[in-house]
């Protein structure tokens, strides 16, 4: 008994100084630096760490917008010593992180590990060489559907043979998105009404727009699509009223205009739930040791469906029961599951 | 009645035990049937409101947010995973609140409708249940704002649970139809042990009296009419040998004590007619007479051969269960070695099991072959890796080449008198039945009580068998038989014989290879890959003993009349490989059915026309070394096949997947049958003697 | 008592209709058995993803497991809807116990071979034993594919017999009538069976005996063709025959032997 006890002290009196270090509870500190300052992903990101209980302290900084204020923050976040960098958004991630064949030490943070989230080509942008692995010490998520999930979204909502969009000719993502669509029409059987809004000094034309939806109006389309477009997405309450007015049913590619708007429905990854999953990764690398470039860069599994039901019963084009089973639903402003 | 001559008998008896045991389990099983039926409805009822509960609340949700009920989209999707999951239930519908029906997916809308119209649905919170044709369905409201739009319906139908207690008769029509059979073996014992067999005895007895020999009494031990009666018979020679000593002693006193010559010769005149008219044992009294019969050994063989066969369907399943990998094997290899060995050990085992039979009589090698067969099985259900199994199986594998080889020379001995195809009749009647209930009977019991309690079950059947030898065959003297060794010379001109080693290598290998690598190991894996339950696995292999039992007497009749046995043999190995071909031809999992089906004709066809063949294609051999010698040559060299098969087909499957396997053992099987078929057309029809030594 | 030929053949029948009886029976009721479990264990897997469904869309909203207050009303209200279930447990991935039927239990942790499921697939039911209990369960998945935790419910592994109860001792009740009057048919046959060859071995036994104590013959039976009763005629003549003549051999002798 006596020599028990005796052992016992012996272990506490060697441990005490590690224990005195090591603090069971000492938070994670992670360095998160945002562009458009805190929005759902970062609130995600946040959340995770407070339902899963893990302590973390976060270090937010904001570039509101502006590249210049980036590029003080991988240097900040070296001599904070933090634990683990969270980047947002492709400008963030590239200056913060550099390309995956070149990143400068001195520059990039190469030694922390880190996670990013919102960028849209994350291989394109040359942030990681494939996603299957960084093959450093980084990982991350990406948030676009693929445009081919959303097309089958549409169709399990009800089959389709002609797809009206109207965009922004001045602007890449709209350009790309009728690109990929025309593809996409060809693969799968549907034929593609598209319908530039018109340009006014070198701006496109709000007031164009209604025009431009009753022209697909006209062709006979079944769904009007609404890309992932800043213009659009500034006026997307013209462009989803136009569209009600003619009786078209709206599909959108990002999640304002379902949830802040009338289109009809979506299929998008909520920032929120990417955040969450951005912060899963984060977990794998700082509670379980897994070393980032083992963890593939992938979306969340579950595709958020959003319908907005007042829009739905003002078409009288009601969704299948096992897709409004699965949907997130918009009645009176309210989100309902 | 005739009492020495069972068959009416016997045919009463069977009749007697269908009748006590036939009605009895057919009128319990029905009963239980319809019991069960009942018992299992509520339980429905549950399941169908729990379904119901939640369609209910999804409809509910979507009309909710105003969609109305009769434009919900999408209906027959929605259904379908939900009739998918629950075979149970039959059709789902949605009914507005008058009952008509809007969606509908599982059964006829003009069979519900009416019903529904007439019904009232008004209901509570917890639904309406009633029945419609074979259908029973449950209604649950669907609610909005209070008021109720309409209504979900659950329809089951009482025919599916039938069904599937339908599964329980395959079950209990197995025991009762093995249970049938077991009992016809035991009275056949019963019968032949205390009946017949000593009736025979007493008609030896009264044949030589009747030729006025007395030299012998009838050994019955018995206690009933039949000892009764034989004791009776016993005294009454016993006083006629009495009265015998009793003369003799008095002509022997009178010989030597009379002093008149003339006396003397006449007193010897008496005794020389006594003595030339009967006979008188030489001994001191009359000699009990020990018959052997070749029946006494049927059942003590039937339950060592049903130990073996309760595992055939499955032991591959079992290896896999036991199996670490080893390297440089892949798994099929060994599954497949346990086989391998078994049959290697039977074959290396069944040579020395004849000498020592020889040496030391059946009775002692029979129960020799029971420790280590007892030990296998023991150990084989206790094994925990492949090598111990691979030891245990070994064990066994010796312990049935000792019995089966005590059996056979048993036999031989007892029917020396008798036809000794009748004999060997028992020996193959005893084998095959075991072979059909043994298999049937180890699906079921594995599949309920698990591998090890399978053999355990063999090891209890082993060791009743043991006992009967142990307690009901005499242990009597047996006169060695003049066994003589050929020699390896001999042997090996046996091989030169270009007709004898064509008969083994295209016709007796490739039967065995097919068995052993087809029947024993492939089939049972692949049954089982497909989700075969033990049960069915075993009913499906056990087509193969089916198919021999039927075809088999009729094909001995058929060579033994026509003569046209290599005809037989080939045409048996082509059908038998294009069975196994089958998988190759038809989709699914039924072609390994056909190819069990296939082999059993095969075999049906071929085993016993090419066991008589051998004396055909080398009848100078034969009368040199003896025929015995040249089958049990055969013997060892077909098991080569057996050992082959198992490897072979092991090796196959990894290359070409189970089916694959199947295919290429049965593409080897049809090759060398077809180059037997067509070198059997130059056999012609050599000098023949007549198949006598079979065993 | 000893044993006559009929005694041997009804205990054989007997002793074969018995372990029919039995093992038919027990296979029977096993495989009934195995349904009804599948049957209510199908109900209750049903059960419980409906409640998996209810906590995973609640999941996509970004909430957390134990943020789902709800979820307490909801099991509590599907355990008041069926008398069967002893308790509906939810427990998160590290095993502590957020929600229960049991208010009591809620805090506690589950045993932890109730972990081992959540590392497998996530959309099939587990079944597990907890002494008395059978409980089936789905582990719970957010939309990032992270098993959360798990849904189970509990049920009594008596179940079957506290609802089959009383059918099972009926079936009983007549298996043993069955069995009983079976039996006996086997043993009335027998006898009828064997009397016939009691009864001609004894008359035989009988004749033997007169036609060795007083002379004369064994008649066969004329209506009889079995040769084996002109063969028994034919042996007992011949031992009294013998009997006969040894005996006059013996006088023979004893008369010679006196002549002197």
């Amino acid at each position: 008994m006596i020599r028990r006890l005796l052992l016992a002290l012996a272990v506490v009196l060697a441990a005490a100084p590690a224990v005195a270090q090591d603090t069971p509870k000492r938070p994670y500190r992670i360095y998160m630096a945002l562009y458009r300052g805190w929005e759902e992903a970062a609130q995600g990101f946040k959340d995770y760490f407070t339902n899963q209980n893990i302590p973390v302290e976060l270090i937010v900084r904001d570039a509101g917008q502006d590249r210049e204020k980036i590029k003080g923050f991988a240097a900040e976040a070296k001599a904070l010593k933090v634990d683990l960098v969270f980047t947002w958004g492709t400008s963030v991630t590239q200056e913060m992180l550099g390309p995956f064949d070149a990143p400068d030490p001195a520059r990039h943070i190469t030694d922390i590990p880190a996670v990013f989230a919102i960028v849209s080509q994350p291989v394109g942008a040359k942030v990681v060489p494939n996603l299957e692995s960084s093959g450093r010490n980084i990982t991350g998520t990406s948030y676009l559907v693929p445009v081919e999930t959303q097309l089958n979204l549409v169709q399990s909502y009800r089959p389709f043979t002609r797809l009206g969009i109207v965009y922004n000719p001045l602007e890449k993502n709209s350009l790309v998105a009728v690109e990929e669509l025309k593809a996409q029409g060809r693969s799968m059987g549907f034929t593609l009404t598209a319908a530039p809004v018109d340009v006014v000094d070198g701006k496109p034309a709000p007031a164009s727009i209604p025009a431009k939806v009753a022209e697909v109006k006209a062709a006979g389309v079944d769904y009007l699509y609404i890309p992932p477009d800043t213009f659009l997405n500034v006026n997307r309450d013209i462009l989803t009223g136009a569209a009600l007015e003619q009786g078209i049913p709206t599909f959108a590619a990002a999640e304002n205009p379902v949830l802040t708007s009338k289109a009809m429905f979506g299929g998008v990854y909520r920032y929120y739930t990417v955040g969450q999953l951005t912060a899963y990764k984060a977990e794998q690398i700082l509670v379980h040791g897994v070393k980032p470039a083992d963890i593939p860069i992938d979306a969340p599994k579950r595709l958020s469906i959003i319908i907005n039901m007042p829009v739905v019963r003002a078409l009288g084009f009601y969704p299948p029961m096992n897709l409004l089973g699965v949907s997130e639903v918009i009645d009176g402003g309210e989100v309902r599951p | 009645m005739t009492l020495d001559s069972s068959r009416s008998l016997l045919i009463r008896l069977f009749t007697l035990a269908f009748l006590v045991l036939v009605p009895p389990t057919a009128i319990l099983s029905l009963v239980a049937l319809s019991d069960f039926e009942q018992g299992m409805i509520p339980e429905l009822d549950r399941k169908a409101a729990a379904v119901g509960r939640d369609l209910a609340a999804q409809v509910e949700r979507a009309v909710g947010y105003g969609i109305p009920i009769d434009r919900l989209v999408g209906m027959d999707e929605f259904f379908s995973p939900v009739l998918e999951a629950n075979p149970e239930i039959r059709y789902l519908a949605v009914t507005d609140e008058r009952g008509r029906v809007l969606f509908l997916k599982g059964a006829e809308r003009e069979a519900l409708e009416p019903h529904y119209r007439s019904a009232d649905f008004d209901l509570a919170r917890d639904g309406r249940k009633a029945s419609i044709a074979d259908y029973l369905d449950l209604a649950l409201p669907v609610a909005e704002g209070g008021r109720r739009v309409g209504q979900v319906h659950v329809g089951f139908d009482a025919g599916y649970v039938r069904g599937r207690l339908m599964g329980i008769l395959y079950d209990v029509g197995v025991v009762a139809a093995v249970s049938l059979i077991v009992a016809f073996e035991i009275l056949l014992f019963v019968v032949f042990f205390n009946v017949t067999g000593p009736m025979k005895a007493v008609g030896h007895i009264l044949d030589q009296v009747r030729r006025g020999d007395f030299s012998r009494v009838a050994a019955v031990p018995s206690q009933d009419e039949v000892g009764r009666f034989v004791r009776a018979l016993t005294a009454a020679l016993r006083s006629v040998d009495d009265l015998y000593r009793r003369l003799m002693a008095y002509i022997e006193e009178v010989k030597t004590a009379h002093f008149d010559k003339g006396v003397v010769e006449r007193v010897g005149e008496v005794e020389a007619r006594v003595n030339f008219l009967y006979r008188f044992a030489t001994a001191g009294s009359p000699k009990p007479m020990h018959e052997r019969r070749a029946t006494d050994i049927r059942l003590p063989l039937f339950l060592f051969v049903f130990a073996e066969e309760l595992s055939r369907s499955f032991m591959p399943l079992y290896v896999g269960e036991l199996m670490r990998p080893i390297p440089g094997l892949t798994p099929e290899l060994i599954t497949a070695i346990p086989i391998a060995v078994f049959m290697a050990c039977i074959a290396l085992a069944t040579p020395y099991g004849g000498r020592v039979a020889e040496r030391l009589g059946s009775r002692r090698v029979f129960l020799m072959g029971m420790v280590p067969a007892l030990l296998g099985y023991v150990m084989t259900g206790l094994a925990h890796s492949v090598y111990d199994l691979v030891l245990w199986r070994a064990a066994t594998g010796v312990g049935y080449a000792l019995v089966t080889m005590a059996c056979q020379r048993y036999i031989s001995k007892a029917v020396s008198s008798e036809a000794r195809t009748q004999g060997l009749g028992v020996f193959i009647g005893a084998v095959l039945t075991a072979s059909v209930c043994g298999t049937a009977m180890g699906g079921v019991v594995a599949e309920r009580f698990g591998y090890q309690s399978t053999f355990l079950v063999s090891a209890a059947l082993v060791m009743l068998s043991g006992w009967m030898v142990y307690r009901l065959l005499s242990g009597t003297a047996e006169e060695s038989g003049d066994l003589r060794e050929p020699s390896r010379g001999e042997l090996a001109g046996l091989l030169r014989n270009w007709r004898f080693s064509f008969l083994v290598l295209f016709a007796a290998i490739p039967s065995k290879m097919a068995l052993a690598g087809f029947l024993f190991f492939l089939a049972p894996l692949h049954l089982a890959a497909a989700g075969f339950e033990l049960g069915d696995i075993a009913r499906t292999v056990m087509l193969y003993p089916i198919a021999v039992v039927l075809l088999s007497p009729v094909v001995a009749r058929l060579a033994d009349r026509t003569g046209w046995r290599a005809g037989l043999v080939a045409v048996g190995g082509i059908v038998g490989g294009l069975g196994l071909v089958a998988p190759a031809l038809l989709p699914g999992i039924w072609p390994v059915a056909v190819g069990i089906v296939a082999l059993g004709v095969s075999h049906g066809l071929s085993a016993s026309p090419q066991l008589s063949m051998v004396p055909d294609v080398c009848w100078i051999e034969c009368r040199n070394i003896g025929q015995t010698n040249v089958l049990a040559f055969v013997r060892l060299l077909e098991r080569l096949g057996s050992v082959a098969g198992p490897l072979l087909a092991a090796a196959f499957v990894p290359v070409w997947g189970l089916s694959g396997a199947i295919v290429a053992l049965g593409a080897i099987v049809l090759g060398m049958a077809a180059v037997f078929a067509v070198v059997s057309g130059a056999y012609g029809s050599g000098p023949h003697i007549s198949a006598e030594e079979v065993a | 008592m000893f044993w006559t030929l009929s005694r041997k053949v009804s205990a054989a029948l007997a002793a074969i209709l018995l372990s029919t009886m039995v093992l038919t029976a027990l296979f029977g009721y096993h495989k009934f058995h195995d349904l009804m479990s599948a049957q209510v264990g199908s109900r209750y897997s049903f059960v419980v993803f409906t409640i998996k469904k209810n906590v995973e869309d609640r999941l996509s909203l970004g909430l957390a497991l134990r943020q789902l207050r709800q979820m307490q009303d909801i099991v509590e209200r599907e355990k008041v809807g069926d008398a069967n279930i002893l308790g509906i447990e939810i427990y998160d991935a590290k095993g502590e116990i957020l929600f229960n039927t049991d208010r009591g239990g809620i805090g506690a942790s589950v045993a932890p071979e109730w972990l081992e499921p959540l590392k497998g697939a996530t959309n099939h039911p587990f079944a597990l034993r907890d002494e008395d209990n059978l409980v089936v369960g789905l582990p719970l998945v957010n939309t990032l594919g992270k098993v959360e935790g798990a849904v189970v419910l509990r049920y009594p592994a008596a179940y079957l017999e506290n609802e089959l109860g009383d059918l099972l001792a009926k079936l009983a009740a007549q298996w043993s009538v069955v069995l009983a009057v079976f039996a006996v048919i086997g043993v009335v046959g027998a006898l009828v069976l064997f009397r016939p060859v009691g009864v001609k071995l004894r008359a035989m036994e009988t004749a033997l005996g007169k036609v060795l104590a007083e002379g004369g013959e064994v008649v066969p039976d004329p209506g009889s063709a079995d040769p084996f009763d002109a063969r028994f005629a034919e042996f007992a003549a011949k031992t009294r025959e013998a009997i006969d003549h040894i005996k006059g051999a013996t006088d023979e002798v004893e008369r010679l032997d006196r002549l002197a």
